[in-house]
């Protein structure tokens, strides 16, 4: 199966399935951070590989991006995308401590690692428990660079089998004033070989319904 | 202000003084700069992978290095350059998660790297200057005026080198 095949019925569902995902991840960063997290509705969007840069923000843009391999049944990458001032910010609420700019002294790092994983885990324990699919977060890794660097890895890895990207987002964000705001954006980015096993997942679900 | 041309990934461009070339935010990919000094004429390509491997799909040249490098000289020397007096420079190719290494080998930002070399070398092109490798980004802004390209990362808090 290729990008090119999916149906409109096929984004509509990983819309859907991506949605009850991001909710659980939500509650989980919720709980975390101690305040309500929102979440805007998920965007499918199959692309040509040269325009992803520009649909995360911008190629130049500084971003702190923490990036997962999803393994077991399907595999694809998972790209948690957050601008330097909120993972800034985020560190300090987590550690409860003054927003200092040294943000990524080595328990910095692993505090915004583990926010990854917490929100990995439990968007793909969500979604493989629908889909009845095993599915599991490698150990994260992070960037805190431009964001075309930060993600041109992957466009690599995707270049190998064509020129397009499907990309499965959210944005989410926290309910403090402006200038305390968290937010960031989620990805999961499937590889074309592993469409098959989530859309036939998917026809499963729809014929048990 | 001089005009500016964004080169995107996967994708060359040919350009003459005084126009600025530019490419955002090159991690593992290969920025590669191709400059006839005499007439001001140069070229940029932002290309993600070294060469198809067999049963790849290659319809789009300008994503791998070799067919980049190859397709944007000929279009130089179509326009004027001459084979001769034709120079290169490389940025990019990095790898932005060291973790990444340790599982695939050899890099991908050190197999674009080599295949620059390599290609540049078969055709009897000058490499000038190169800045590789590492573990960040980086912009590139390459004028046509002077043919100096002036390197942006940020990683190390801002800075700007030009070569």
């Amino acid at each position: 199966m290729t990008y090119k095949q999916l149906t409109e019925e096929h984004l509509d569902a990983l819309r859907e399935i991506s949605n009850v995902g991001m909710g659980h991840a939500a509650t989980a960063l919720s709980q975390m951070v101690g305040e309500t997290i929102y979440l805007h509705v998920p965007q499918v969007t199959l692309t040509d590989i040269a325009n992803v840069p520009d649909l995360i923000g911008g190629a130049e843009q500084v971003v702190v991006g923490i990036t997962l391999q999803v393994r077991g049944d399907a595999q694809g990458n998972i790209v948690l995308v957050f601008p330097l001032e909120c993972a800034e910010r985020l560190v300090s609420q987590l550690l409860g401590r003054e927003q200092s700019g040294e943000v990524f002294d080595e328990i910095g790092i692993s505090t915004i690692k583990e926010v990854g994983n917490i929100l990995a885990s439990s968007y793909l324990g969500a979604m493989g428990s629908l889909l009845n699919l095993s599915l599991l977060p490698s150990i994260p890794l992070l960037a805190n660079d431009m964001a075309g660097a930060v993600i041109d890895f992957l466009l690599i890895e995707l270049s190998e089998e064509g020129d397009q990207a499907l990309m499965i987002e959210t944005e989410f964000h926290g309910n403090s004033p402006d200038d305390k705001l968290i937010r960031g954006h989620f990805f999961l980015m499937p590889d074309p070989a592993s469409l098959e096993v989530i859309t036939n997942a998917v026809g499963g679900l729809n014929d048990s319904a | 202000m001089t005009a500016r041309e964004r080169v995107g990934i996967s994708e060359f461009k040919i350009a003459s003084a005084p126009v600025e070339l530019v490419t955002y935010g090159l991690g593992s990919c290969l920025g590669i700069t191709v400059f006839d000094p005499e007439i001001g004429l140069g070229g940029l390509a932002h290309t993600l992978l070294p060469k198809p491997r067999a049963g790849m799909d290659d319809s789009r040249k300008s994503k791998f290095v070799d067919s980049s490098i190859r397709l944007m000289v000929a279009e130089l020397v179509e326009n004027g350059a001459s084979m001769k007096r034709l120079q290169a420079k490389l940025f990019g190719g990095a790898n932005m998660f060291e973790a990444l290494q340790e599982w695939s080998g050899e890099s991908i930002g050190q197999r674009n790297i080599s295949c620059a070399r390599e290609t540049l070398e078969e055709m009897g092109i000058e490499v000038l200057a190169e800045d590789v490798g590492g573990n960040f980004g980086r912009t590139l802004i390459f004028s046509l005026e002077s043919g100096k390209v002036t390197v942006k990362s940020v990683r190390e808090g801002q800075k700007e080198t030009e070569y």
